[in-house]
């Protein structure tokens, strides 16, 4: 920040400037450490399971306990770990990559990640505050509306807080890619990360509505004492599946698109050529993104929706193969023929081809309706979405945050630790889930905590601990390294791979609080590697340096997010002992002050609401004279640094 | 960002957008016009107390038409500069309808198709 430079930051002002940031570089930031903590959580929930099922007959956890452990490990690693990590690097390098200040909507940007945290921490609260939800990731409602206690109603209230934020992070993205382009970049002009992050935060606008409809039902029949998924009161619960996966669906693509997109920026990067095919990736990621929402009943196979539905289903499932194959060949040919690099970033984008297409295959094989009912609820089905969200997904926010890394701290991570971690992570992967394909065909069903001696499962389930320790102590190199890189702190410049191909890589690092100090001109697609090949690897600016409007920086979107995470509490507890609540909670005692909390948390959430609406805040200038300065100053670093 | 002054138009630029201005409030007349027609039609076939099976089909294609004529003279749909936003509604409109046709008929009829 130009205001504090030259002098060291105290802790105190650093965490309120983290508090109250509405910059896209440090959202990114904050989405990295929530995130990067949801996703050891996850890791040691997986752990746990992998621990438990170890050995037959074991009582390392109880049953109970078992089945909230799975729950909040799917929940966490989907909810709290996969995607806020996706955002991190959406908001680190989407902007810079299009040639925008910021995104469209600053406040709502940082209004997004609190209710994330705030979410997040929500519901892993109910972990001290009498256990954890428990009824798989997926929360079918005949499950959730028998569970006794309150960890469903975390799950319902949390899910609702964080993803409120995702919904308002999702609009965000679709509006700053679609209006905040620089002069020249047009639609095939965008690199492939915009492109897929565009398609996955429509995706967000359109699958997040069902799903924040489907948790009000759970949240108004758990704690307000309707009957929308109670069958006795005349509910179907089977409304609760669609609803869930009609936002499941989408929302694995919200996930693997943006992966998608990684990767094809790390193998041209790294194989020194254009990606093969843009115009055929483009189609196809929006071709996926179409399909993805014309086949959530895959799900639902065995639910009994009757086999005409069931076939269009299959059919339309299957229909998903034909653009992801076009991705996969297109890789396979930008790799061709290229001057490969093998860094860490490329290695786990090389071991992702062969993993996710495994992934993928079995994929097909479910999406036959009749052999699904084979597969239905065995440990084939866990495999196989490990083997796309881990394979695809995992491997993807681990080449990002390597490929990545100089961009959002301005160091570098250890390429040797780098590679092993990469090494100890592929293998302990496929040690983990390969074997569990042959679990599932013979018989071992998901989600039983426990199974006997002498059915055939011992090795196989020994092995597949074994191997998810292995991916453990990879995550403990990775944080070694990340430990290790920055107490060293050793800076970088600019385009520090020495390859890069988009316009992220031609600001200086670490790039200004502007981002850009005059506005850039794009001349083609991959606009660095053009100006690298025809002039002289600068990019030309579209117009002389102007005074830029800044957004100030706010405390309220903190507040909001708090308001409506204390006021979870109040409804949570509301209908604990009340005559009229469901079974599950009705022998719990009274608590009084529910309805205060609510209407507290709530007049929280709507003050501050009021005081950002009335309040007018205009931002500030930056002026010419400050934007030259900084100019002359970096001239002169990068002067100095050759 | 620079700040823009208003520019100073010309006598025939000034015409021009007197005319244009003159054309879109007769649209917009016009088809709030037809969209009260259209709602008097509903209600007149639900006061003569036709056949159920012959009035909820057509009040839904009418409901359809004034949905249209809201989004693309209303809500200027039908405007240069919304190209995003038209394909963005209406994939959302097929999708919503998709869905609803989905529960009516595998969850509310409930019947195994």
């Amino acid at each position: 920040m130009a205001q504090v430079k030259g002098k060291k930051a105290g802790f105190g002002a650093v965490l309120w400037d983290y508090l109250t940031t509405v910059d896209h570089k440090k959202i990114a930031i904050l989405y990295l450490i929530a995130g990067g903590f949801f996703f050891a959580l996850g890791g040691i929930e997986a752990m746990l399971i992998r621990a438990q099922l170890a050995i037959p007959n074991n009582d390392f956890l109880s049953a109970g306990l078992f089945n909230e452990v799975i729950t909040m490990h799917g929940t966490t690693m989907i909810f709290l770990a996969a995607m806020p990590l996706l955002f991190a690097f959406m908001n680190a390098v989407v902007p810079l990559q299009i040639g925008a200040r910021d995104v469209a909507f600053p406040f709502l940007n940082s209004l997004g990640v609190w209710l994330f945290i705030f979410g997040g921490i929500f519901l892993n609260l109910s972990w001290f505050l009498g256990g954890a939800p428990d009824a798989g990731w997926t929360s079918y409602a005949s499950l959730s509306i028998a569970s006794p206690g309150h960890g469903i109603d975390f799950y319902a209230v949390g899910l609702q807080i964080a993803g409120a934020g995702t919904l308002i992070s999702g609009i965000n993205f679709a509006t700053t890619i679609i209006t905040m382009r620089a002069p020249g970049m047009t639609y095939m002009r965008m690199p492939l990360f915009t492109w897929t992050t565009l398609v996955a935060a429509i995706l967000i606008v359109f699958a997040f509505p069902p799903l924040t409809i489907g948790v009000f039902l759970m949240i108004f029949d758990r704690m307000f004492g309707s009957n929308f998924f109670i069958v006795e009161a005349g509910g179907n619960t089977i409304i609760w599946e669609h609803l869930f996966w009609i936002f499941g669906h989408p929302e694995v693509y919200i996930l693997i698109l943006p992966a998608f997109g990684m990767f094809s920026e790390i193998f041209s990067v790294f194989s020194r050529k254009r990606l093969f095919g843009y115009s055929a990736m483009v189609f196809a990621t929006v071709l996926i993104g179409f399909f993805g929402f014309m086949v959530w009943a895959h799900h639902m196979f065995t639910v009994g929706l009757g086999p005409t539905a069931n076939a269009i289903f299959a059919l339309a499932t299957m229909a998903i193969a034909v653009p992801t194959g076009i991705k996969i060949f297109n890789w396979i040919a930008t790799i061709w023929g290229g001057s490969i690099e093998f860094t860490t970033p490329m290695l786990y984008a090389l071991a992702f081809i062969p993993s996710f297409v495994m992934g993928g295959v079995t994929g097909i094989m479910q999406a036959a309706a009749p052999a699904d009912y084979q597969y239905h609820d065995s440990y084939f089905i866990v495999a196989h979405f490990h083997y796309v969200i881990v394979g695809g997904v995992v491997f993807a926010l681990l080449a990002g945050l390597h490929f990545y890394w100089p961009i959002m701290t301005g160091t570098m991570l250890s390429e040797k630790l780098g590679k092993l971690e990469m090494v100890i992570f592929f293998i302990g992967f496929h040690c983990t889930f390969l074997i569990q394909h042959w679990l599932g065909l013979w018989g071992m069903p998901r989600r039983v905590f426990t199974y006997l001696d002498g059915q055939g499962y011992n090795a196989a389930n020994m092995i597949s601990s074994i191997g998810a320790a292995l991916m453990a102590v990879a995550v403990i190199i990775l944080l070694i390294n990340i430990i290790k890189t920055l107490v060293k702190n050793e800076k970088v410049g600019r385009d520090p791979w020495g390859d890069g191909r988009t316009l992220e890589w031609s600001l200086p690092i670490p790039a200004p609080y502007y981002n850009f100090a005059q506005t850039p001109l794009i001349r083609g697609i991959d606009v660095l590697a053009l100006e690298k090949e025809e002039g002289d690897g600068t990019i030309p600016s579209a117009g002389p340096v102007e005074p830029i409007h800044m957004p100030n920086n706010s405390f309220i979107p903190f507040m909001i997010s708090l308001g409506l995470f204390i006021a979870g509490f109040g409804a949570l507890y509301f209908a604990s002992g009340k005559p009229w609540a469901i079974d599950a909670v009705a022998d719990l005692p009274v608590r009084p002050w529910a309805l205060y909390v609510l209407i507290a948390g709530l007049a929280i959430t709507f003050i501050s609401m009021g005081v950002r609406s009335w309040k007018d805040d205009l931002g500030y200038y930056i002026t010419k004279e400050e934007l030259e300065a900084d100019l002359r100053e970096l001239e002169a670093r990068e002067r100095g640094a050759n | 960002m620079a700040h823009h002054e208003p520019e100073q138009l010309t006598e025939t630029q000034l015409k021009y957008l007197r005319t244009e201005r003159t054309k879109e409030m007769r649209i917009q007349m016009i088809s709030f016009g037809l969209m009260i027609f259209l709602t008097f039609i509903a209600f007149a076939l639900v006061a003569l107390e036709l056949d159920k099976n012959f009035i909820v089909p057509i009040v839904i294609g009418l409901a359809f038409i004034q949905v249209a004529l809201q989004f693309y003279y209303f809500m200027h749909m039908k405007d240069k500069g919304h190209d995003f936003a038209k394909l963005l509604i209406l994939t959302g409109l097929y999708f919503a309808i998709a869905f609803v046709v989905c529960f009516i008929m595998i969850v509310w009829i409930g019947n195994p198709i």
